[in-house]
């Protein structure tokens, strides 16, 4: 247990908006082991993004953390000032987000930008933290960083600006990193160079990692382990092992169904039906429950603790050891 | 010859490393500027009425508030001609001289209201438009009652307590250029803090604040940095702005008499206009030039840095 870097509890973030209260996160609970890679992976609306600002504590306006618990290297974050806070950010857990195109300030130059976070962060001279910009810049793989460092966001494509995004998450070497979607935006070929980069990165300089997504082939390369989201909640979590070939809930099957595979010949690409739920007023019992193929009477009424039904693996369904679900990837 | 090739390159090299510096989007807006002739038209005559003001003793061909053709010849309101182009004033001052000295002080109106108008116009726009919630809605009611009061005539009545309460210097330019500011930030105000509302939108903004920064950093380090061009228009026309409304509190008698500007030239024109044209035309083209000039250079300004415009 002492090799937990962080712990979330129980985690609720709601949304007070004039329609009602959304109920974006609802119960979550995860943790990350040092140097370990989590995927956290679900629909979009199933409160990935908005558990990892949850642990910043910079989810937007009307959001709020209403419950919960946030252990980060065994302090509680939720507990913890503004200002103390601020040197967590950045510093101890760095964020790298969905959009490069809109990631970096267009007024000034990624130069001005990098040295603004290493000064704001560690007491370096303008000439130090330049130069440590320019090392960030090799770290990533920049070809001539020396010019390119002066250049302003609008003059560099999208590849490149996510290596940006990368190296400023990466400039005060943070222990944690949460990657919200970071390739979602990018072609397929610089998608595989941006998430090899980050793999490297991430063993070169033995940090954890969130990756937030809702590509299943993107965390299948990656992640060590993973965290199916479903509506708020976590229905299922186990090493990408397991959950690739061994999924115990049905949602988690579903989900990997869905996914184009070569491997499989199938006439028609398999959709989960229905739509995420309305997270004003979630369906009662398990979420999951309208669209499931396997529920019962008994799973409206009882919400499904997630439980460990064998070393490592949690699973929130209360049908899991009836039921025989098997992951498409085994189907041979 | 080998020797003198590599010696060639080396220069070459050097050059190419030392053209770093990125291309801004302040040298693309600059870029953009120098092409529209109106706009640097504008900038022509500002440039002219500011020269006009720094070096006005060698400008002007009489002393200030000398009664040139009162003492010289016994006459006032003496048509334009060689020796008093603009012709003489109800007192005898030429209306040239006098029109050269009342440049400094309209520019300190144009600019001082202007600087005071936009600063409360920044703070209030960033606050209301990046804080938001509470704070949003109480500033905005207030830049509503600014907005709604009928600012010209609420001006009037300020500045004549002001110079009844105490007669002695505080009725003076500065006062006027204060209140003028204070009454002008509200239509900015609210300009501003739109565009807050649109920045405040974007990934980086959440990025900085991931990355440890405080609410006053991002405000005035990220989100002022990119709601700089609108500020730069409205600052320009308000500057006009408040040239004119110098113009109208000094026309209608309530701005500093002692302190010669073109708005108190019109004032003692005002009582003949048809015995002395010259009197107030001049002093009015001189208004309508400056005003023209900032207007000019602000569309000129708006052009050059809105992004939607970039071909």
């Amino acid at each position: 247990m002492t090799n937990e870097l962080l712990k979330i509890e129980n985690l609720k973030t709601y949304f007070d908006t004039w329609a009602g209260v959304v109920k974006a996160v609802d119960g979550v609970s995860l943790n990350v082991k040092q140097g370990e890679t989590l995927g956290l992976v679900g629909e979009s609306g199933s409160g990935k993004s908005v558990t990892a600002l949850s642990i910043l504590r910079i989810v937007p306006r009307p959001g709020k953390i209403v419950d919960g618990r946030i252990l980060y290297k065994g302090e509680s974050l939720l507990e913890k000032k503004e200002n103390e806070m601020q040197k967590i950010r950045g510093k101890e857990i760095a964020y790298i987000f969905q959009d490069p195109a809109t990631s970096l300030n267009p007024v000034f130059s990624i130069a001005d930008q990098l040295v603004e976070i290493i000064r704001h962060h560690q007491n370096l001279s303008k000439q130090e933290a330049l130069e440590r910009a320019i090392d960030l810049f090799k770290l990533v793989e920049i070809p001539d960083p020396e010019v390119k460092i002066w250049n302003y966001p609008h003059q560099l494509s999208g590849g490149m600006k996510q290596r940006i995004a990368v190296a400023r998450a990466l400039s005060c070497q943070p222990s944690l990193l949460l990657a919200d979607e970071p390739t979602t935006n990018l072609d397929v070929t610089i998608q595989a160079q941006i998430l090899e980069l980050m793999k490297n990165l991430k063993k070169k300089l033995g940090m954890s990692m969130i990756l937030i997504t809702h590509d299943m082939g993107v965390v299948a390369g990656v992640a060590d382990r993973i965290s199916v989201l479903y509506a708020g909640r976590v229905c299922e979590s186990a090493s990408a092992r397991t959950i690739f070939y061994n999924p115990k809930h049905p949602y988690t099957v579903a989900l990997l169904t869905a996914v184009p595979n070569l491997a499989i010949k199938r006439e028609k690409l398999k959709v989960i039906p229905g739509t995420i739920p309305n997270l004003i007023e979630p369906p009662s019992g398990c979420r999951f429950h309208p669209r499931c193929e396997y529920a019962q009477p008994a799973c409206s009424q009882e919400v499904p603790p997630l439980v460990e039904i064998e070393p490592e693996h949690y699973v929130a369904c209360l049908r899991a050891k009836e039921i025989d679900v098997k992951s498409p990837l085994r189907a041979e | 010859m080998k020797i003198r090739k590599s010696k060639k390159n080396v220069p070459v090299r050097q050059a190419e490393t030392k053209q770093k510096k990125g291309v801004s989007q302040w040298s693309i807006a600059w870029r953009r500027f120098k092409k529209n002739k109106a706009a640097l038209a504008g900038l022509v005559i500002i440039g002219a009425i500011v020269f006009m003001a720094i070096f006005s003793p060698l400008i002007a061909r009489y002393p200030l508030n000398y009664l040139a053709s009162l003492k010289e010849e016994g006459k006032i309101r003496m048509p334009p001609s060689a020796r008093y182009i603009f012709g003489t004033d109800y007192v005898g001052r030429d209306v040239f001289s006098q029109i050269v000295y009342g440049a400094g002080n309209v520019l300190y109106v144009g600019f001082g209201a202007a600087a005071i108008a936009m600063s409360l116009a920044i703070v209030i726009g960033l606050i209301s438009g990046y804080i938001g919630g509470i704070v949003d809605n109480l500033l905005m009611r207030i830049t509503e009652i600014f907005l709604v009061i009928p600012f010209l005539l609420i001006l009037l009545v300020f500045l004549k307590v002001a110079t009844t309460l105490a007669p002695s210097g505080v009725g003076g330019l500065s006062t006027v250029t204060l209140m003028i500011g204070l009454f002008s930030w509200a239509a900015n105000a609210r300009i501003i803090r739109g565009e807050v509302l649109r920045v405040k939108q974007n990934e980086y903004i959440e990025a900085s604040m991931s990355l440890g920064a405080s609410k006053w950093r991002i405000m005035f380090r990220h989100v002022l940095p990119n709601v700089l061009h609108v500020v730069i228009v409205l600052t320009t026309l308000q500057i006009a702005t408040a040239i004119l409304v110098e113009a109208a509190v000094s026309f209608l008698g309530f701005g500093d008499p002692n302190s010669i500007t073109w708005g108190q030239q019109l004032q003692g024109a005002s009582e003949a206009v048809k015995e002395a044209w010259w009197e107030g035309v001049f002093p009015g083209l001189f208004i309508t030039l400056l005003v023209l000039g900032f207007s000019l250079l602000g569309n000129g300004l708006r052009d050059a840095l809105d992004p939607r415009l970039r071909e």
